[in-house]
Parts: structure tokens; sequence; C-alpha cells
């Protein structure tokens, strides 16, 4: 991850936790950045600089204002606003494992082509937490491009139970 | 030349001396006529010698009987002059005269001509000599010329027998050369030919087993995608996953 994300990350973390809700900033903050990756246009909205910076937080605040916490539209109007929207995503992964950290558990990035059940999330982060040795912190990310099943990736370790994966797998077994 | 010169002189002589013994001989017939006519003497002819004769003549001319048969007997006389002298024994003055003339045409024969004829018969016997001294080396020469000439054809011959021996075993590497470069291009191509049609086989086999993956996964696909529209299917397939994350598997 580049150091320039780790440092917002370490602000933003340094912020919550001063204002004593890095769970839940840590926890929107990967919404937002989900959400973000889900849309190219407002991807490329909060992108473009030829925007004035007033405006793309503006946008931001739009978007976030009473759905997310004050700390966090803060958080990310301010990235917003320093021009460093493509690198919300690290910044947030990276905010989430400083979150899980603090609390002694690792994250792990969940994508499933359906949203998850709250019994599911349990039982996957019970699983998952079994596997690893160490608690874990369950990040799901809808994305149907893998068709099926889930894909959980722990730090460098990746466990790819996808329908895609699996075809995948097959077409190299031909 | 004057040699030849003295020859024809010394012939001239013998000639000549061979005629005056002839003129010897002719003499002794005259006198014997001559004196048979001097002797003559005719029954019923007047005179003697030399008119009886006359008389005679003219009595036969005048065909006086008898005349004639008298001038017949008077010619057989005469003719007997005329008889050869013996063929064994010549004349004492025949002998004498061609006994000079041998010794005279002897002598300038030896004077002469006999040492023009040795000297003649020397020069041609030299050149003879010569001749055939000169055929003897011409002989020799080309002896040797044929001696060498062999010698030099019997070296071409082994040269060319050589050349001939090695040119058959040059052509006999090249040949074999050239058998064991085809043979190894023909392996080689073989060995091509034989990788070409196995690389050619994998090709079609693994190209046949992609579009029949192909086929196959776009079949599956297809199957899933229906299947994958079911919630149902969505859900126990998360179940599935955290059961054998559970379980230690992925």
């Amino acid at each position: 991850m580049a150091e320039r994300s780790v440092s917002y990350a370490d602000a933003v973390a340094a912020v919550a936790r001063a204002e004593g809700n890095l769970d839940l900033v840590a926890d929107e903050l990967f919404r937002v950045a989900r959400a973000l990756e889900g849309s190219d246009e407002l991807r490329m909205t909060l992108s473009d600089r030829q925007i004035p910076a007033a405006r793309r937080q503006q946008i931001v605040e739009d978007l976030l204002g009473g759905h997310a916490s004050d700390t966090t539209t803060a958080m990310v109007s301010m990235i917003v606003a320093a021009g460093r929207s493509s690198d919300l995503a690290g910044i947030a992964q990276e905010a989430v494992e400083i979150n899980a950290r603090d609390r002694g558990r690792s994250v792990a990035e969940v994508r499933s082509a359906v949203a998850l059940t709250d019994d599911q999330a349990e039982r996957l982060a019970a699983a998952l937490s079994a596997a690893t040795g160490h608690q874990v912190d369950v990040k799901v990310v809808v994305d149907p491009s893998i068709m099926g099943g889930v894909v959980a990736t722990i730090g460098d370790e990746v466990i790819d139970g996808s329908v895609r994966h699996r075809l995948s797998q097959l077409r190299d077994t031909f | 030349m004057s040699k030849r010169l003295w020859a024809a002189a010394a012939v001239v002589v013998a000639a000549v001396a061979l005629s005056a013994s002839a003129a010897s001989a002719a003499e002794t017939v005259g006198s014997c006529i001559l004196d048979e006519i001097a002797a003559a003497e005719f029954e019923g002819i007047e005179g003697d010698g030399f008119t009886a004769a006359k008389n005679l003549k003219t009595a036969y001319e005048a065909k006086v009987e008898g005349a004639e048969e008298l001038k017949k007997d008077f010619e057989k006389d005469l003719e007997g002059c005329l008889e050869a002298p013996n063929p064994i024994i010549p004349e004492v003055t025949e002998i004498i005269w061609g006994g000079a003339a041998f010794i005279v045409l002897l002598a300038l024969m030896k004077w002469k001509l006999f040492p023009v004829v040795k000297n003649l018969m020397e020069q041609r016997t030299q050149r003879i000599q010569d001749a055939i001294d000169d055929a003897d080396r011409q002989r020799a020469e080309a002896a040797e010329v044929k001696a060498n000439y062999e010698a030099e054809l019997a070296d071409a011959k082994a040269e060319a027998a050589r050349i001939v021996d090695e040119a058959r075993e040059q052509a006999g590497a090249v040949r074999a050369d050239l058998q064991a470069r085809a043979e190894a291009d023909i392996a080689e191509m073989r060995e091509r030919a034989a990788a070409d049609v196995e690389a050619s086989k994998r090709q079609a086999i693994a190209d046949l087993q992609s579009e029949v993956s192909d086929i196959a996964l776009g079949a599956a696909e297809a199957v899933l995608g229906r299947s994958l529209e079911d919630p149902e299917m969505q859900r126990q397939l998360v179940d599935d996953y955290i059961a054998s994350v559970g379980a230690g598997q992925d």
C-alpha cells in the first residue's frame, strides 16, 4: 500500500480515536470506498480537478449528510478536497486495518456475489477466525463478477471459493 | 674427277691395243689371198698370177665354156684364206700383240685405274660404313629415344593409373560423404516431419480440447448462470464456503 495512503489512514484513525468512534468511522469509510468503487461517474466527478474543491466537498456532504457520522463526512470531504479521492479505497482499507489492530483483530475483505445475511457474516467471521487462529472482522463487498460463492482476503492470504474461480480452475484443467 | 679421267684414258688405250691385234690378224688373211692370186694358173686361160685371175674374170663374163667352173674353184681357194684360225691356239703375232696390249693395259690400270677404283671403292666403303655407323648411331639414338619414350610412357601410364586411382578414391569419398549427408538430411527431414506431425497432432488435440472445453464451459456457465439467479443457490454457495473454511478447506 502506498505510503501516502497509510499516512492519510493514520490521520483519519487519529481523528476518529480523538472522537472516540474509530470503529464506526472505519466501517463507514470502508462502505464509502465500496460505493465509490461501484460508481464510475461519482469517482470521476470527485477526482476531477477541474471541479472546484469546495464543489466536490459539497457533493460529498450532500451524499453522506444524514447517512454517515460527521467525522466520517469530514474525513471524506478532506480527502476529496486534497485531491486524493482515488486513494480513498486504500485509505479506508488501512483505516479498517488500524481499527482491527487496535482491537487485536484482523480484517477480512469478503467479496460475495450477493449480500450476506448477518448470520452468514457471523458464521463466516467465526470460520475465518478459526482458520487463521486470530479474531477476524469481516468487511463484505458485493461483487457480482465472482458469479457466486465468496472470496476472502486476509492480509496476503486469499481464500477463493467463488464460482468464477471454480470455472477458471475447470478451464485450466482442460 | 681426275681419277675418272684417268680411268677413261686407260679404257681408250686398251681399245687401241685390241684394234692393233685385230689389224695384225687381217694382214695374215690378205697375204694368203695375195699368195693364192700370185700362184693362180688356169687350164685354158692364158697367163698366170694376177693376169690369169684377170683373164678368168673376162672369160667368165664372156661366158666361155668351162670358165664358170674355174671361177668357182678359184673362189673356193680364196675362201680357204678366210677360214677361221684355230679356236684354241691363236696366231703367234696375235699372242704377242694381245699380250703386249694386256700388259700395257694392266700397267695402265694398275698405275692409274686401280688406285682410282680402289680409292673410289674405299670412299664408297667408307661412305657405306659411315652410313652404317650413322644408321647404327641413329638406331641407337632411336632405341634410346624409344627407351626413353617407353619409360616416359610407362611413367605416364603409372601416373595416369595413380591419378585414376586417386580420382576413384576421391570419387568414392565424395560419394560416401554425399550419401552420408543425404542420409543425414533424410533422417533430419524425417525427424522434422515426425516432429511437425506430432506438433500438429498436439496442436489439433489442444485446439480440439480447447474447443471442447470452451463448449463444455460455455454450457456449464449457461447452466450455472441460470442456477445462480436462484437466491437459494447463492445462499447455499455461501454456506458451503463457510463450511469449507470452517473445516479448514479452501
